[in-house]
């Protein structure tokens, strides 16, 4: 694949439910551009439509109108096994309730999108235990999430996110479930991951204190999408190269 | 297609370890395809079975017999006489051989000890070659012999008398109840055969010329006379033509013949009738088990919207759930399948027991009972793992 990876774009897009007869429409016209290698945050009130942008943006849910271009292709028209498959090769989930699939380990878990494309057992291991080690936990590869703590596990959904090197990270309020201090540490986890792999990370958080950060910030409100004032320049951030 | 075992092996993994999770329904699902299981396994060996067993009588015994008996509450109580069974085979050119018989019952005594006790069968001939019945040693009896008081002796009756310590038997003295007769044969051990209703019971059996029977058997009369109809003989023809020989005879004769073939047809009815029974337990069986299997399908993937969702998130295909939650129901039909076979050969040995077939694993049977199973659960799995598949991934994500 030719670098940079990661670069996305929504252009008008929109999206709608029917309960009964009302119609909502939830994302209004959403613009929106993200380079490889960014590190965006997105912050908005509850009910806002930032998980419903996360799950487009992952392929996970598709735009009622709009174009979705993902590293110079439209993937709008895609069918659903094709999805299935470019979400695999391409977007890493961190969801908030961390959801590991309960009856595996560590390890099993962070394995799973290998085996969906046909990595053999022996070699999915390996890797897993390899990232398992990167976010701290090569301690506990053969732990059940019952058996971990909520960082923990968090640390290993990260894990399971990137051990397909995707190109996207998508965090939908990932330290929302964890204390002050492990906050701190998983969003620490998530910048460094930023700048060592070169991943385009989206973070969806209430909290101001993780929004800041990232090296861009935007605010979903009225379903649309506004990008917040540039950083203070000199503050802590990515490496990575942006596009403005 | 790269990459197709990892996942199965994986979703078999994921299968059993999900199955042993919900013990109590996945025991009562696994009880319904057993027995539908057993059932086709019973029925299936049960035929091959009597198909082997039919086999090999007539093979021993030939399809050209026929028996040809009075009814019991016959007009004539004197029977077949001797002259028209003797005569039938000169008469009727349908009829090869005929050897008919008057039985009686004694107790045999030599040298003043008891040595056996059994039918005192008064026959001809014919009686030896139509039953496939082999001399060790001597000569069998004859029309020739008339009245005259010769016997042959079966093979237990005369290994009874070798105890009393006579080395050479034939011509030896045998009490048949007080009467003497003098050994004239021994006969081979013989297997009994029960391709015919009628018994030969050879072996615990002394066979008297048929002209000498009349003193020993309280019933004198011919009660059966086992025939072969001519090669290339319509057996048909046979019956009619004996029918019509006996009515010119003998009006008022009631007879009833009956052929080996007819003999093998009703078999073949009768385990047809034991299929169709066996059929129809199986087929609602695994019908009520396959519903079963369903339906732990149905509340396993209700119960596991969740799980469905992050895999589909972290890239399973609609295809790959699919195949998850039907390797899943395979599984559970194959062990109930299992289980299965293992009580269907168990009823097999039974009834072969009872019915003193000799029992047999016809590996065609295990092979049917394995693809019924597997079957089941592609049949009964498509609707819960298709409705798995279709599952909305993200309202799975929300699920809790
Ligand atoms: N499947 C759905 N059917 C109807 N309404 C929905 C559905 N999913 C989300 N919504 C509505 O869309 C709005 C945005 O939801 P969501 O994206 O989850 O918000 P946020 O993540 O910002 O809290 C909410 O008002 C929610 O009720
Ligand atoms: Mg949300």
């Amino acid at each position: 694949m030719t670098a940079p990876r990661g670069a996305l774009r929504l252009i008008d897009v929109r999206k709608s439910y029917r309960v009964g007869p009302v119609t909502t429409e939830v994302l209004r016209g959403v613009d929106l551009e993200i380079g490889a290698g960014d590190l965006v945050s997105i912050m908005g009130p509850s009910g806002s439509g930032k998980t419903t942008l996360m799950n487009i943006v992952g392929l996970l849910d598709r735009p009622s109108t709009g174009r979705h271009v993902l590293d110079g292709r439209d993937v709008s028209g895609l069918g659903d096994d094709a999805l299935s498959r470019l979400r695999n090769a391409h977007v890493g989930f961190v969801f908030q309730a961390f959801h590991l699939l309960p009856r595996l380990t560590a390890a099993e878990n962070v394995c799973v999108p290998l085996v969906y494309r046909g990595t053999g057992r022996r070699e999915a291991l390996g890797r897993a235990r390899a990232i398992l080690e990167r976010v701290g936990m090569g301690e506990r590869v053969a732990h059940r999430p019952d058996q971990l703590s909520g960082g923990q596990k968090q640390r290993v959904a990260i894990a399971r996110a990137l051990v397909g090197m995707p190109a996207l990270l998508l965090a939908d309020e990932p330290t929302g479930a964890l204390d002050t201090d492990t906050a701190d540490e998983t969003m620490g986890l998530l910048l460094e991951l930023n700048a060592e792999q070169g991943v385009t990370v989206l973070i969806i958080t209430h909290d101001p204190v993780v929004a800041r950060r990232c090296t861009r910030r935007m605010r979903i409100e009225g379903g649309q999408l506004h990008e917040e004032d540039p950083r203070p320049p000199g503050s802590a951030g990515s490496t990575a190269p942006r596009r403005a | 297609m790269p990459g197709i075992l990892p996942i199965l092996g994986a979703n078999a993994r994921q299968a059993v370890d999900s199955l042993a999770r919900a013990r109590l329904r996945t025991a009562l699902g696994l009880v319904g395809i057993m027995i539908g299981i057993s059932s086709v396994i019973a029925m299936v060996s049960l035929g091959e079975i009597a198909k082997e067993q039919a086999r090999r009588q007539f093979e021993a015994l030939g399809t050209d017999v026929l028996l040809v008996r009075t009814v019991a509450a016959s007009a004539a109580p004197q029977g077949i006489s001797l002259a028209d069974a003797i005569g039938l085979v000169e008469a009727v050119p349908a009829v090869a051989e005929a050897a008919p018989r008057i039985l009686g019952h004694g107790e045999f005594r030599h040298a003043g000890r008891k040595v056996g006790q059994g039918r005192v069968q008064g026959v001809t001939a014919a009686f030896a070659s139509i039953n496939r019945m082999s001399l060790q040693a001597g000569r069998f009896v004859s029309l020739l012999d008339a009245d005259r008081h010769f016997c042959v002796v079966g093979a237990t009756v005369a290994d009874a008398m070798r105890q009393g310590g006579s080395g050479r038997i034939v011509g030896e003295t045998l009490e048949i109840g007080d009467i003497l007769f003098t050994v004239v044969g021994v006969l081979d051990p013989r297997p009994e055969s029960y391709a015919l209703p009628v018994q030969v019971e050879a072996d615990e059996s002394v066979f008297v010329p048929i002209g000498a029977a009349g003193r020993i058997a309280d019933n004198p009369a011919i009660e059966l006379a086992v025939a072969r109809s001519s090669a290339g003989v319509d057996y048909r023809a046979a019956v009619a033509d004996i029918r019509s020989w006996f009515r010119r005879r003998a009006p008022d004769l009631q007879l009833d013949i009956i052929t080996a073939k007819e003999l093998i047809a009703q078999m073949e009815a009768q385990m047809q009738t034991f299929a169709l029974l066996l059929g129809s337990v199986g087929s609602i069986s695994l019908v009520v088990g396959g519903i079963g299997i369903m339906n732990i399908m149905l509340v396993s993937v209700a119960e596991r919207r969740r799980e469905i969702a992050i895999r589909r998130a972290l890239g399973a295909r609609r295809r790959d759930i699919q195949s998850q939650f039907l390797i899943e129901s395979v599984i559970l039909t194959l062990a109930g399948g299992l289980l299965g076979i293992l009580l269907g050969l168990a009823a097999t040995w039974a009834i072969c027991r009872f019915t003193g077939w000799e029992f047999l694993i016809s590996g065609m049977s295990v092979a049917s009972g394995l693809g019924t199973a597997a079957a089941a659960g592609l049949f009964f799995g498509f609707q819960p793992a298709r409705q798995a598949a279709r599952l909305d991934p993200i309202a799975g994500l929300q699920a809790e």
